[in-house]
């Protein structure tokens, strides 16, 4: 019996690095998909290693050398000091430590109740249920998500945290839908239907059955969704109303050197080019997931 | 001279595992006011012999390795686009198999009909048409095509109407500009059969009203022989066999030919044939010289070496194999 | 027709509706005294009382709503603390220039976005669609403020082509008001200088606004013309000998904007709340700077008129792309007709 169990563990454990194989085949089939992958890691590695791996790694807090103020990119400061002396390259690396927290914790509040909350509803469709869930989700999505952020963020005192939870707050509705476009068309399909007739408790169907078939969209926006989140973040805390100083946020960077504009524009343009990047790796490995996934349906 | 003759044609389709040789030397030769057939298996390589002679190739992908498509005279392959396209509004023109996708389902039929014939020189003094004049033709070719209320249908977006008005519309569009080559490319294969017999007559009665000249191209033998008058037979890119209909279908010589009669079933019981052994060729690497020979059971040494010509094997009928060298 | 129309509008208003709640609550959830917030921290107790009673402060919640919405169907969206004005004072001043800069960069998206995705996906795999292509990756991946900022930069510091602030320059009269868009009024009012010179500023920020527009609906339409080059009818229209331009123009084009088209309006919310960077950055006197600013202030009144106001005009603009869409493509039509 044991010895059965062990072989069919083995065998899926096999399957599974075949499917990984086949898929990153394909992903790698496209070189953007690939440099969007190098991107990435680079800067995850960056960010996880920060105080490592940058050259003033206290100048990321509180700190202040006016006598430095100012100064040009040169070799002991690669993106230059901003007005008040900090260099500009260790904050930018720091910085991208709060984005991608910022994306995790969104995206790990935000998802889980939007899947849910869409598969109960395509799951029930045309009941009270799904009216309620699908009506609550239209007037979320009924205004755009960064003037709702806003709203959110300007009633509570402007820090990261509540950043945090204002975004996580609104972004559930997207996957709400798109988990229930997917899991209303499989609601009626074979496999649902046996489930029903065998007495598969409710929860089986809906994690065991619906949910792995709406994997593929879920992961795939996800992925871009951290570059849209990134972005929300940045605008946001380019108004002010993110994390405040001295935390360095990329966001707030820009805003910050953009006063000081054309004169120091290392202060502005680094952190701006730095937020296209993180943004731009996120999209590439969004899409090439994309055509990983496309692929496969046929 | 004859209204269109290929000759020697090499077309290759460029994918990612390599270059698919598709047509492999084909030829042709259609004269004025006759019905030649073609018939090949799904996959010999007819489509692609059709949009070549028209043009429409999608280039990229596809590319002419060689030949000459010689249409009263002149070579198709080497015109101006320009005058291709001059080419394909008056003088040739084309049905093909798939009515459902033919038409583009964001315009009406009048639309799509009016367009048609707004830039042929049909006029009088070779003018452009008038408004009006437009309006009574497409109602003509409606009308011929053996619709009924044409000014309804014109009106109607392709979605409204069912596969066999809309394969009648096929018709009427390429037909509306007397040309005088139409090809058509296995016309009924995907309408009910029911309606299959209908419009193949209704095409029958108009080629022959306005003189048009046909190529046929099918995979049905009952088409070839009611409709035609001269026959080729295509396998694998290349043509194999060639004739006058009744006399090729009655006494075939091509190995292949007469492996496509065996596999006709018959009511007249001498059971299921086994079809031809082997299978078609792969593209990507087919077979050299002719590239029947894997299949063959006469196969000779020489028929891997080079393709073979037409070989003359009784009046007016000839085949591609080395069998009938003389 | 009409009466899915009507439906989708019941449904837009009960959207509506559920968002006033929503806003409505967080807008009562807030720390800080909103009275306090209106007169200033030399109020006295009295008046701090008496403008609590006005705002219906002391009562409960479901009452101020009924209070706020019986306002709003009178039209009174109540008093901004900000600004010491009624709403919608504010709304009718600001709400043109916003409008007029949103038009102009969905004009500009339309035009350069649309015919690059349409000469890219035509000509695919030349160097322009390689271009293009670049250029739409850039565009999605840079933030509004950065292209915004960017720009101000290059052309407005650099190379002092384009002025960096305002709508019209701070020398210059301003025509006198009537459509509240700062180019028509101009010509209304004879002042051609004044209308070339409030074009030129509004070149930059209408740019930024566009650009992600130009980037993602081009992507898709090139990506909607490829798939349609291959299909039967076009080669059908080949076949039949209908000139390139006809071909393209008409035949092909019409069944690929539709999927943007359908883009458009999702983009139209992004366009919005993009506004309120760019009208920062270049210090756009519109509503979107107003939002912010009542929101940076929580100046409840107007952030939740503003809200409103933002939440209407996306449901409008969808409803309108699903008309387009509708006149667009025949087999939907039917099909709403048939089922």
């Amino acid at each position: 019996m044991r010895q059965e169990r062990k072989a069919d563990f083995l065998a899926t454990l096999a399957q599974r690095r075949r499917t990984l194989a086949k898929g990153w085949y394909k992903y790698s089939r496209n070189p953007l998909s690939v440099l969007g992958l190098v991107l990435l890691v680079l800067i995850v590695l960056a960010a996880g290693l920060a105080p490592h791996i940058t050259p003033y790694p206290a100048q990321a807090g509180a700190y202040t050398d006016f006598k430095n103020a100012g100064k040009a990119p040169s070799a002991a400061h690669f993106f230059g000091t901003d007005r008040i002396g900090r260099d500009v390259f260790t904050r930018v690396i720091f910085g991208y430590r709060f984005s991608l927290l910022l994306g995790i914790v969104v995206l790990g509040l935000g998802v889980a109740p939007g899947v849910i909350l869409g598969l109960l509803a395509g799951y029930h469709r045309g009941t009270w249920i799904e009216t309620v869930i699908m009506r609550v989700t239209d007037v979320f999505l009924a205004v755009p998500p960064l003037v709702l952020a806003l709203a959110i963020t300007a009633m509570l005192t402007p820090n990261l945290l509540n950043e945090m939870f204002a975004i996580a707050l609104l972004w559930w509705p997207w996957y709400c839908r798109l988990v229930f476009a997917v899991s209303s068309t499989l609601r009626n399909q074979f496999f649902v239907r046996e489930a029903e007739l065998a007495g598969a408790s409710e929860g089986h169907i809906l994690f065991r059955e619906m949910l792995p078939n709406c994997l593929a969209p879920i992961l795939t926006k996800m992925t871009l969704d951290m570059g849209i989140v990134i972005l929300l973040g940045a605008s946001l805390s380019f108004i002010g109303l993110g994390a405040q100083p001295p935390t360095p946020c990329l966001g707030t960077m820009v805003a910050d050197g953009a006063k000081r504009l054309p004169g120091e524009w290392w202060s502005t343009i680094f952190p701006a080019l730095a937020i296209v990047i993180v943004i731009l790796a996120f999209n590439l490995v969004g899409d090439g997931l994309r055509d990983v996934f496309a692929v496969e349906e046929v | 001279m004859a209204l269109l003759e290929v000759k020697d044609l090499r077309v290759g389709y460029r994918i990612f595992e390599g270059t698919l040789n598709v047509l492999n030397h084909a030829q042709l030769k259609i004269d004025e006011g006759e019905r030649v057939g073609l018939v090949g298996e799904t996959g010999c390589g007819k489509t692609t012999t059709v949009k070549t002679i028209l043009r429409v190739l999608p280039i990229p992908p596809a590319q002419v390795q060689g030949g000459e498509i010689l249409y009263r005279g002149e070579d198709v392959l080497r015109m101006s686009s320009r005058a291709a396209r001059e080419l394909r509004r008056r003088e040739i023109t084309a049905i093909f198999q798939d009515p459902l996708q033919a038409l583009n389902p964001m315009f009406t039929v009048g639309t799509q009909l009016r367009d048609i014939l707004k830039e042929s020189k049909a006029g009088r003094d070779g003018g452009r048409l008038t408004r009006r004049e437009i309006e009574r033709r497409c109602i003509a070719a409606l009308q011929e095509t053996g619709m009924p209320d044409p000014e309804r249908i014109m009106t109607n977006y392709p979605s409204q109407l069912s596969g066999g008005m809309r394969q009648r519309i096929c018709i009427a569009e390429a037909l509306s500009r007397e040309a005088r080559l139409l090809l058509a490319d296995e016309p009924t294969t995907n309408l009910d059969v029911t309606i299959q017999d209908q419009i193949l007559r209704k095409l029958d009665e108009l080629v022959d009203e306005k003189g048009t000249s046909v190529l046929m191209i099918t995979h049905s033998m009952g088409v070839v022989r009611d409709l035609t008058q001269r026959l080729y037979i295509m396998y694998a890119g290349a043509m194999v066999e060639t004739g006058k209909t009744k006399e090729l279908l009655a006494r075939p010589r091509h190995p292949y030919t007469q492996g496509l009669m065996k596999s006709v079933p018959r009511l007249t019981g001498e059971g299921i044939s086994e079809g031809i052994p082997g299978r078609i060729p792969n593209y990507l690497e087919p077979p050299s010289g002719c590239r029947f020979h894997p299949r063959c059971e006469h196969v000779m040494p020489v028929c891997k070496e080079a393709i073979p010509s037409f070989y003359a094997v009784d009046e007016d009928h000839f085949a591609a194999c080395y069998l009938f060298r003389s | 027709m009409a009466k899915y129309i009507g439906l989708r509008l019941v449904q837009s208003v009960f959207v509506l509706f559920g968002l006033s709640i929503l806003i409505f609550s967080i807008a009562r959830v807030v720390p800080g005294d909103p009275a306090r917030a209106m007169l200033g921290y030399l109020a006295t107790q009295d008046q701090l009382q008496a403008v609590r009673v006005e705002m219906h402060l002391d009562k409960s919640f479901p009452v101020q709503y009924y209070y706020w919405l019986r306002d709003l169907f009178h039209g009174n969206l109540g008093r901004s603390a900000y600004t010491k004005r009624p709403v919608v004072t504010d709304l009718v001043q600001y709400v043109p220039a916003t409008l007029e800069l949103i038009l102009f960069a969905t004009v500009i998206s339309l035009v350069i976005g649309q015919v690059m995705g349409i000469l890219a996906g035509y000509f695919r795999n030349s160097w322009f669609d390689g271009v293009s292509r670049l250029v739409s990756y850039l565009g999605i991946a840079t933030p509004s403020f950065v292209i915004a900022i960017l720009l101000l930069f290059f052309f407005s510091q650099i190379l002092h082509l384009a002025p960096s602030v305002g709508r019209i320059p701070i020398m210059t009269q301003a025509p006198p008001t009537r459509t509240g868009f700062m180019v028509i009024d101009s010509l209304l009012a004879g002042q051609f200088s004044t209308a070339l010179v409030a074009l030129t500023h509004l070149v930059l920020p209408a740019f930024s606004l566009a650009m992600i527009h130009i980037a993602q609906e081009g992507r898709i339409t090139r990506s909607s013309i490829v798939e349609n080059l291959s299909k039967d009818y076009i080669t059908m229209h080949k076949v039949h000998g209908i000139r390139t331009s006809r071909l393209v123009f008409k035949y092909l084009l019409r069944p690929s904007i539709i999927p943007t088209v359908t883009v458009i309006g999702l983009d139209f919310a992004f366009l919005m709340s993009n506004a309120f960077l760019v009208e920062l950055v270049f210090m756009w006197p519109g509503f979107a700077r107003y939002a912010l600013t009542t929101m940076l202030n929580k100046d409840l009144n107007a952030m939740v008129a503003v809200v409103l106001v933002i939440g209407l005009t996306f449901a409008v603009v969808n409803l309108l792309v699903d008309i387009v869409i509708t006149f667009l493509d025949p087999t939907i039509r039917i099909q709403r007709r048939g089922g």
